[in-house]
């Protein structure tokens, strides 16, 4: 792949390799654009630099972030100097925009040891065997127990996925009377609407944010909760997803796109290298100035997951919180901690926070995970 | 319509229409012209995405029909809906004439009795290419932005009682969006892109100046410093350009020359739309040089 215009011997082969060094980067460029490249340049365009520059950025980005890295693109790839540039092929010479596409297979976090002595010599049957795993703490499974729980949770959480659409629909009810339909029925009748036509309402997908809280402590909760969260996708018609510990990350792109695993490996490699403390005030924060605006409409329903122990500022989190609260149907908090037995939220934090929270949960089991269903149908 | 052979012929155009464009927005409308594809224009509210459609269409000496997007837009909206009423009444009056069903059929389901939306009408235009903008399109959603995807490769309508309406001049397109949600790729990839932002000092000051030609030097200075530096500020409710133009034209009109404390007391509400901003921005007023 050439790197540079100084390589290339005509101006179609000039275009073209710049289109693909600019897809290297992750820019979404396929055969029509450069199509649609070479007939810019064929306009005459190509005469004025500006002007083709121009020209190829409306063609080629289809964001304001794409934009930004398509002029360093540009200027790297007709500007710079051979002599300075070393021969690097296949090497992104920019920090890419799109993550690329990789199947990474599922690693199980943190489960502990796997201790096989809890599973043989076992005489459960299968059926109690699942009912006992569904009410069992997430922290404390085996690595075996966990790799069942998965392929359980995976076929309860479908059966739910389906509940939720089959309940919104039978919720609907009629629609308004479909009077074109009635009207042409009623041409043989001589005019009179003997049968009245309905039309189908359609269904109103609810809007759904979902904060997930991966800091240390709640390790082994995320891997359920994150698969929990995917397994909702189909339901909501705009699902974000975040998660956060000291820093905010938006995971949405990668849930849509079925990359839960990469997902996760992904971010517990980076969780390894964030000092311990969660900030769940700060990273509120991030969200509502950074993303609130595009991303806080039509009133959705606010999903915490998180066990509220946090080294940042309790007035600072209170504060956040209700700004959310403003444009958000609900926020619905889940705290893994509060499946112990006397539970009481001492952390400052937690404490400022419920006087915000709609509804207060356990996400600490399978079960109660599943529960959750009540809510999300009204989401 | 005389063809366009430059984007600086557009420019002077769109000058010669108070419509203060860059180099890089005359570009890519020349493209949208002479490469005929869709134009998604993307931006902050209140920067002049629409305008672009209004002011093209006057350039083009053509129509411009518009759609408005909402939550919700369907078909019948969007597209074409049954007058019903008159069609009750048709079916009424021909119940005792010798037609036989299928005829009172196809009279009913005619010409006559089609309401037109924007969509449909795009394509219906007689003598030349109109101009369909299509705004605001983040607020609609994605089944109807897949519709839209389809319709805007063929240009053409399927209604089932009449047949298919193909256009005879492919309409101009240009969608606006304010970015309240991802639009689908296969949407963007469709179109053209182009994003426009808040303009700086003095492009912002040559806009007010042009949609109010009396505006005192100072009065205008004044007011475009004041909201560039709002929009630094970690506002609810960033304003947009035509928010400066609204503020300039009141302080005109209420008589101010300068923008006083008291100037800034009266008229705040026509540049933030929000009581935090308000009374952030008043706590923290300088008048200004």
């Amino acid at each position: 792949m050439k790197h540079q215009a100084f390589g290339t011997k005509s101006i179609t082969e000039s275009v073209v390799a710049f289109m693909q060094f600019a897809r290297g980067h992750g820019l979404n460029i396929g055969i029509g654009e450069t199509q649609e490249a070479l007939f810019c340049a064929s306009q005459d365009l190509i005469q004025n630099r500006k002007a083709f520059t121009y020209a190829l950025k409306a063609i080629c980005c289809t964001s304001p972030e794409e934009r930004k890295v398509f002029d360093q693109l540009f200027l790297l790839f007709w500007d710079s100097n051979p002599l300075d540039q070393q021969d690097q092929k296949n090497r992104t010479l920019l920090q890419g925009l799109v993550q690329k596409n990789t199947n990474a297979s599922l690693v199980l976090l943190g489960h502990g040891s796997t201790d096989p002595r809890t599973t043989e010599g076992k005489s459960f049957s299968g059926a109690s065997r699942t009912e006992r795993l569904k009410k069992t703490d997430l922290a404390m499974l085996t690595q075996i127990e966990a790799e069942l729980l998965e392929k359980i949770s995976e076929k309860l959480f479908r059966q739910m996925a389906v509940r939720l659409h089959r309940r919104r629909k039978m919720d609907q009810g009629n629609g308004p009377v479909n009077l074109r339909r009635t009207i042409r029925g009623s041409i043989a009748f001589g005019g009179e609407p003997m049968e009245l036509f309905h039309r189908t309402r359609s269904p109103r997908k609810r809007r759904l944010v979902v904060f997930l809280d991966v800091s240390g402590s709640m390790d082994k909760y995320s891997v359920f909760l994150l698969r929990f969260i995917y397994a909702l996708r189909k339901h909501f018609r705009q699902m974000e997803a975040f998660v956060f510990s000291t820093s905010l990350i938006r995971i949405s792109k990668g849930l849509q796109q079925r990359r839960v695993d990469w997902v996760l490996n992904h971010i517990t490699e980076r969780a390894d290298n964030w000092s311990s403390g969660t900030r769940i005030g700060e990273c509120f924060r991030e969200f509502n100035v950074v993303y609130g605006k595009r991303i806080m409409n039509g009133a959705p329903t606010v999903l915490v997951m998180s066990d509220g122990l946090d080294t940042g500022d309790p007035p600072l989190l209170l504060a956040e919180m209700k700004q959310l609260k403003k444009r958000a149907k609900q926020i619905v908090w889940l705290n893994p901690l509060k499946g112990m037995k006397g539970y009481v939220p001492e952390a400052k934090g937690m404490k400022a926070a419920l006087g915000v929270i709609d509804d207060f949960r356990s996400a600490h089991t399978l079960d109660s995970l599943l529960e959750l269903e009540n809510i999300l149908a009204d989401a | 319509m005389e063809a366009i052979n430059s984007a600086r012929e557009i420019m002077g155009s769109l000058d010669e229409q108070h419509y203060v464009a860059d180099e890089e927005l005359a570009t890519v409308l020349f493209l949208l012209l002479r490469m005929h594809k869709p134009l998604l224009l993307e931006g902050p509210p209140g920067v002049g995405k629409t305008e672009v459609a209004l002011v093209l269409s006057q350039l083009l000496n053509t129509r411009l029909i518009r759609l408005q997007c909402y939550e919700g837009l369907d078909v019948s909206a969007a597209v074409y809906e049954w007058n019903y009423q008159k069609q009750l009444l048709g079916i009424k009056l021909q119940e005792h004439t010798p037609l036989s069903v299928e005829e009172k059929e196809h009279h009913i389901f005619s010409h006559e009795y089609l309401l037109t939306r924007p969509l449909l009408q795009s394509i219906m235009e007689k003598e030349r290419a109109p101009v369909l903008l299509i705004d605001e399109l983040d607020r609609s959603d994605e089944e109807f932005e897949a519709f839209l995807l389809e319709l805007l490769s063929v240009f053409q309508i399927t209604i089932p009682e009449l047949g298919t309406v193909k256009a005879k001049y492919k309409p101009y397109v240009i969608l606006t969006s304010n970015r309240t949600r991802e639009l689908s790729d296969a949407l963007k990839r469709r179109c053209l892109y182009h994003w426009i932002d808040y303009p700086d000092f003095e492009k912002e000051k040559t806009i007010v100046r042009k949609k109010l030609p009396g505006i005192e030097q100072q009065l205008l200075e004044q007011v475009v410093g004041h909201v560039q530096a709002f929009r630094e500020k970690k506002l609810a409710k960033i304003p947009g350009v035509s928010e400066t133009i609204d503020w300039a034209e009141s302080l005109m009109t209420l008589g101010f020359r300068e923008v006083s404390s008291k100037a800034f007391e009266q008229t705040l509400g026509s540049v933030l739309k929000s009581m935090e901003d308000i009374s952030q921005a008043k706590a923290e007023f300088v008048p200004g040089p």
